[in-house]
């Protein structure tokens, strides 16, 4: 699964910091979703679509073949 | 009562167990009180005397404390760290089960190659496999940390 929740931080102006405490979860967890090592869970998902005011869809993608 | 509030309230009861961590701080207690006790008991291999009690008691006393360092919370306790963790738990169960069943043979056959006189099938103690699986599971949780 990829993701584009670089970007949408980048829209939004919020650095990794920011957007783990607004969502209740550590710096590293951001970094290790942004870079695909961890996938977040749906709770997290819906926390960042709440954040990023867009449905999960827009920023979580299924790669071919999943 | 009836039968389904019954089963909920232990699944609640189990739940509560499974979700209990110690707070971060019992980490260096553990931590200080593991390296206090080995200390010891390194001592006691090269000061003379019989100290078959005391050092029994220290190997339980280090376990205690590996307990406390694996029980304790992170920093910052989220959901990766909790992935991280029964990650790092199933690889140090199965880890443990293959080591309690493979070491004895591994053993013998260097007993045996090695010619000893004591070449016998001996199981691993209970200390032996839980500090394996203690060690394995903090390596690996740390590892796994690292790497997130």
């Amino acid at each position: 699964m990829k993701n584009t929740l670089k970007v949408e931080r980048a829209i939004n102006s919020l650095t990794q910091e920011q957007l783990a405490k607004k969502i209740g979860v550590s710096r590293q967890t951001i970094n290790s979703i942004e870079t695909n090592r961890y996938v977040p869970s749906t709770l997290l998902a819906l926390k960042l679509s709440k954040i990023f005011n867009k449905p999960v869809n827009d920023f979580f993608t299924l790669e071919e073949g999943e | 009562m009836n039968l389904k509030s019954v089963s909920e309230c232990e699944d609640r009861r189990i739940q509560k167990f499974i979700n209990f961590k110690l707070p971060n701080y019992f980490k260096k207690i553990g931590w200080a009180g593991f390296i206090l006790s080995f200390i010891i008991l390194f001592s006691t291999k090269l000061l003379d005397g019989d100290f078959s009690v005391m050092v029994e008691i220290l190997k339980r006393l280090l376990l205690v404390f590996l307990l406390i360092v694996v029980m304790s919370k992170e920093k910052e306790e989220d959901e990766m760290i909790k992935s991280i963790r029964a990650q790092a738990f199933s690889f140090a169960f199965v880890g443990a089960v293959a080591y309690t069943l493979l070491q004895p043979f591994v053993n013998l056959t260097v007993s045996l190659i090695a010619k000893t006189e004591k070449a016998i099938f001996k199981d691993l103690g209970d200390f032996q496999i839980l500090w394996f699986m203690m060690i394995v599971y903090l390596v690996v949780f740390m590892k796994l940390k690292k790497r997130a």
